[in-house]
């Protein structure tokens, strides 16, 4: 034994009743909140070949070899199947379409040292085939009463825009390699950094003014109002989020809304709104998403669309302590000569909405059991007209018979 | 008011961050008074100090644990780790640097496929021979007194931070080339930076103001 690994890899998890409980009932309630948006659940495969992620950094993807030497993934994220799909065997129906879906993505964080989680959970939306900044505002108000709902309380989206960056860049002139530079300085606010790299170069003057200040264009909406001199390109992308924010004050969610003009997503299938969630006490973003018009048409026809997927691990580490309780109703413990009757209390009670165990042990045990599990009942089938019902919690004892017991769940 | 958490590495970073600190009006008395206390306390300003390993310092922001760290470039560097690197305070100046022996010929190094790298810093030797220049390595790590790798023959050369050459020097080493230059830097956990923005914003910008007079 001592040779073998009988332990977790790196970076995944056994997820145990508890809390495995509590994260299917968050899930639940985000997968009802984005039904009751009219988005209807797809499933994607696990993995696929490594050619449908090559947008994604290849050295984070989790890669094995099928038998026929083909290079296969883990999914990254469920986005890029989502397009896959959409392109391949959907592109035929009417538009736009409402997609979601909750699963697990994977990725190799080892090359970055964090413990970071290698296998997560994704809750995510799609809202496929229209450019309309009312669907980038859709997506983020379902987002936004998703995590309300699983009960988060604490927490912003920040809204960003792909083309702004891009925009003040291409006014610079500078070449493709600096741009990727200072797309990784700004990503992290480095303001020494982005001030060495403008000032070896020749940008104008007030361009230039506007890209140091990048790292603290964030917080309400009035960060807007103060860019100056940045260009047809650049404007529009202010003049998108503009609008989403006003149509995200009419959903009544402005006050969860902030701004970030210098949040430049890594993963580069973005093109417009760009969003990010984030929430006390969870030093990484919960929710992410964006809108990619140019994904799909990497798998076919070309689709404008948009979405945000929850981390669901994240989340439920961010909504902390719940109490929601993985546990049975009631015990039913019988004499081996009533198996029958036993067997019939515990399908009408189950019938009736009871979590109900069948005691599968010396009867003798059950009490300590249901202390142990803040069981809240034992019943003890005697014969049809006599069974007795422990109540674990004041240590009462009920008598009385099947059809009695089982008829006031009736009434 | 949440507590604002500030992760200091350390040793001679923590003492002159300090001394920024009480300028800007921070109260750091309690951490000048000898203890073993691990979480000081500035209760006016409702801040947590904590003093923590150099390389634990991008561990605490990352996390969000600590909300503000302040850190030498070469942890940073060397952690790779996910944070906004908002200032570059100025202090704790120096460079990271490849460094052999004086009478290491030059062929000694251009007519090996495989140079032996001795480092307490694996990821930056490795980012710089492998990504930058190309060239096969073997690191060593090792954790300290990394000057004596080349003279027992451990490895052609050395990749630390050298601050006067002092060391090198009196070892018979010298530097062969440059690879970066090092100083303390201000960092801030992504989320904090979000949901406490005035507060941190308004510690970067009085930081920023003392350091420019200095």
């Amino acid at each position: 034994m001592k040779n073998k690994k009988i332990h977790t890899p790196d970076g995944v998890n056994d997820i145990l009743q508890q809390e495995c409980a509590v994260k299917r009932n968050i899930e639940q309630k985000i997968a009802a909140v984005y039904k009751s948006y009219g988005y209807f659940e797809v499933q994607a495969p696990s993995f696929e070949f490594i050619d449908v992620f090559s947008g994604s950094d290849a050295q984070d993807l989790i890669k094995f070899i099928d038998p026929k030497g083909r290079v296969l993934a883990l999914r990254p994220d469920i986005t890029t199947a989502i397009a896959r799909i959409t392109a391949t065997k959907l592109s035929h129906t009417p538009f736009p379409k409402r997609i979601f879906y909750i699963g697990n993505a994977f990725s190799d964080h080892h090359a970055y040292q964090g413990v970071l989680q290698n296998e997560f959970t994704q809750a995510g939306i799609e809202l496929l085939g229209t450019t309309s900044l009312a669907a980038d505002a859709e997506v983020i108000a379902s987002t936004i009463e998703a995590l309300l709902d699983a009960g988060l309380k604490d927490f912003q989206i920040e809204l960003g825009h792909a083309e702004f960056f891009k925009g003040l860049m291409a006014q610079t002139g500078l070449s493709e390699s600096i741009i990727e530079d200072l797309r990784d300085l700004v990503d992290r606010k480095s303001f020494v950094g982005i001030a060495e790299v403008a000032n070896a170069h020749k940008i104008d003057p007030q361009l230039k003014e506007t890209i140091l200040n990048l790292p603290n264009q964030f917080g309400g909406i009035e960060v807007i109002s103060a860019q100056k001199g940045i260009g047809e390109r650049a404007q529009k992308a202010l003049d998108e989020i503009v609008e989403v924010y006003e149509i995200l004050k009419d959903y009544g969610f402005e006050k969860y809304i902030s701004i970030d003009l210098g949040m430049v997503q890594k993963i580069n299938y973005y093109t417009g709104i760009i969003v990010k969630g984030f929430s006390s006490g969870m030093g990484f973003p919960i929710c992410g998403g964006g809108r990619y018009d140019n994904l799909i048409g990497e798998f076919g026809d070309n689709i404008p669309s948009t979405g945000i997927a929850i981390g669901v691990d994240r989340l439920m580490a961010a909504i902390g302590e719940q109490d929601y309780k993985a546990t049975a109703d009631t015990i039913v413990c019988y004499e081996n000569s009533q198996r029958n009757l036993a067997l019939k209390l515990c399908s009408g009670l189950r019938k009736n909405g009871v979590i109900t165990q069948l005691w599968v042990d010396d009867n003798q045990k059950a009490a300590d059991y249901a202390k142990e599990y803040e069981i809240g009942g034992i019943v003890f089938v005697k014969d049809e007209d006599a069974i007795e019902i422990h109540n674990m919690q004041d240590g009462t004892i009920a008598k009385t018979s099947v059809a009695e017991l089982l008829g006031g769940y009736e009434e | 008011m949440k507590y604002l958490t500030i992760a200091l590495a350390k040793g001679r970073l923590a003492e002159l961050s300090i001394e920024i600190f009480e300028k800007i009006g921070l109260d750091c008395s309690e951490m000048k008074e000898k203890s073993r206390k691990l979480i000081f306390t500035d209760e006016v300003n409702k801040i947590n100090f904590m003093l923590v390993k150099a390389g634990d310092v991008p561990v605490y922001v990352e996390y969000g644990a600590a909300d503000i760290g302040i850190v030498g470039k070469d942890t940073l560097l060397e952690e790779g780790r996910n944070l906004y690197e908002v200032l570059d305070l100025g202090f704790g100046k120096c460079k990271m640097a490849v460094a052999a022996k004086k009478d290491l010929p030059p062929s000694a190094l251009s007519n090996r496929n495989l140079i032996r790298v001795a480092s307490k810093y694996p990821n930056i030797a490795r980012d710089f021979f492998q990504t930058a220049k190309g060239q096969n390595i073997e690191i060593i790590k090792l954790n300290g007194s990394v000057e004596l790798a080349p003279l027992v023959g451990l490895s052609e050369v050395i990749v630390d931070i050298v601050e006067s050459g002092k060391t090198l020097k009196e070892n018979g080493l010298e530097v062969i080339e440059d690879i970066c230059e090092l100083s303390a830097r201000l960092v801030v956990n992504r989320v904090s930076m979000k949901l406490e923005r005035d507060r941190i914003m308004d510690i970067v910008n009085k930081v920023r103001t003392i350091i420019t007079q200095s």
